[in-house]
């Protein structure tokens, strides 16, 4: 009885703690059934690709909510299997190679990939000078069978999307592909097709040209 | 000598690693050395310790005394451990210099070279190729996968491409940071055939704790299998063309001579 009583008093006297508590229990509760699958494995990333996907120079981590899903599953894929990023002069593929280990599954990949395009896109700040982007426009046909005119991508062609990315990113990776670090494992299909046209490009300047007019297509 | 203490002491890191490499016995028996000496006086002063919680614990009627440690039987207490440590210390001491002198300073003529590149978050390995110079065209380099051949001795050059990290191969018993802007060389021989881990011993960014790799060590045959698997191919048939030139001048000079 005596017990019963003191129970009672203590949960009167502590009644607006009480109350508080089960507040924060509650929004705790929903604060933790909106943090997705996606979103906990996406916490690994943000160090280097940022909390928006809007990449990090400084981390030579290229923007990601430009991509489409298949693109982003597809690389995610090719560097947990070491299909990029394993060369050893691929610096920022080498920083990404083991990382990818980190999501166990397809599942996982789904995940983290989902919760990515869900992210807005938006224009980032450029960085290279010199590129002429009239000159650039002229390059760019070639790009467009794959890209499209818009620069947006196209899936079916396995083709990213190119708008908001990094002018520094897509230096070094037109580069990669030109100098083979990019797109010479037998078993990237979809690099192999890439490195051919990189070609076309026939020096530093036709590339930074061609990126000039990429970034005029950006919003 | 440290073949000789070996056989007095437990091995008490081979029971978890086998030792792959030449000084990893000598690392091991200053390992024992400092773990027993260190040890023994662990359990010998907690020991006398709860023996004197209990011999002058509280008792009824007993005040307790405050000594100021004054008399010549007083200071022996102190001074009989005392000078017993520092000899315990000599006889670690004495070991851990000739293990560092054997292990980082003195560098052995090397059989053979290999580069290494740390950064975020890969190894490099940069092997000589079959013509056993590192640093030029056919070098075979390889991400994650160093090969070694047994019973030969390497010097290594470490390098970090960003930040600092640390080689550790534990069946070496090797731990050397990489530092950016240096070029660090030691040695090591490989005694153990096997596939062994490398991990990065330096907490350097998210992903430090898998900074993993492996390493291969091999009989002369197997390593020189992996070298004709992987030799660049320009370099190999260079190699060969260079050597099949030789070869034919020296038949000449034969033949002539």
């Amino acid at each position: 009885m005596k017990s019963s009583r003191s129970l009672a008093e203590f949960v009167s006297l502590k009644s607006p703690i009480c109350v508080l508590s089960l507040i924060v229990a509650v929004l705790s509760g929903s604060v933790a059934q909106a943090d997705t699958r996606g979103e906990q494995l996406y916490r690994n990333c943000t160090i280097c690709h940022g909390p928006d996907a809007e990449g990090i120079p400084l981390q030579l981590a290229p923007a990601l909510s430009g991509l489409s899903e298949k693109y982003i599953i597809e690389q995610l894929k090719k560097f947990k299997g070491g299909i990029r990023g394993k060369h050893h002069e691929d610096v920022a593929g080498l920083r990404m190679l083991p990382l990818a280990q980190t999501l166990a599954s397809d599942e996982d990949i789904q995940a983290v990939a989902s919760h990515i395009v869900a992210q807005a896109s938006s224009q980032v700040e450029t960085s290279l000078e010199g590129g002429d982007a009239t000159k650039g426009q002229a390059l760019y046909a070639v790009c467009q069978a794959c890209h499209g005119p818009d620069g947006k991508g196209n899936d079916l062609l396995n083709a990213p999307s190119l708008v908001n990315q990094h002018d520094w990113y897509q230096l070094t990776q037109l580069k990669n592909f030109k100098s083979g670090v990019r797109g010479t494992n037998p078993q990237d299909i979809t690099g192999a097709q890439m490195r051919p046209m990189s070609m076309i490009l026939a020096d530093e300047q036709a590339m930074k040209d061609v990126i000039a007019y990429i970034q005029t297509l950006s919003k | 000598m440290f073949d000789f203490l070996d056989r007095f002491m437990p091995g008490i890191l081979e029971w978890q690693l086998p030792r792959a490499s030449e000084y990893a016995l000598q690392i091991d028996v200053l390992f024992d050395i400092i773990t027993i000496l260190v040890g023994f006086w662990f359990v010998l002063v907690l020991g006398f310790f709860f023996y004197l919680i209990f011999r002058y614990r509280h008792r009824p009627g007993q005040k307790a005394q405050y000594i100021t440690g004054e008399t010549h039987k007083q200071k022996q207490a102190i001074e009989i451990p005392h000078l017993l440590i520092l000899a315990c210390d000599v006889m670690i001491i004495v070991p851990t210099f000739l293990v560092w002198y054997n292990v980082k300073i003195d560098i052995p003529p090397a059989d053979e070279e290999v580069r290494i590149v740390s950064q975020q978050w890969a190894w490099t390995f940069h092997h000589a190729g079959p013509n056993g110079m590192l640093g030029d065209d056919d070098d075979i380099i390889s991400v994650n996968e160093l090969h070694l051949k047994k019973d030969r001795q390497y010097t290594y050059h470490l390098e970090s491409r960003d930040v600092m990290h640390s080689f550790s191969v534990p069946v070496f018993r090797l731990k050397q940071d990489a530092i950016p802007g240096r070029v660090i060389s030691g040695h090591f021989k490989p005694i153990m055939a096997g596939e062994w881990d490398i991990q990065c011993a330096e907490m350097c960014g998210i992903a430090h704790g898998i900074m993993a790799a492996r390493v291969f060590i091999e009989t002369e045959e197997e390593h020189n299998a992996w070298l004709a698997a992987n030799t660049p191919a320009g370099a190999a048939s260079e190699f060969i063309a260079t050597n099949e030139l030789k070869i034919s001048e020296e038949k000449e000079d034969r033949n002539n001579g």
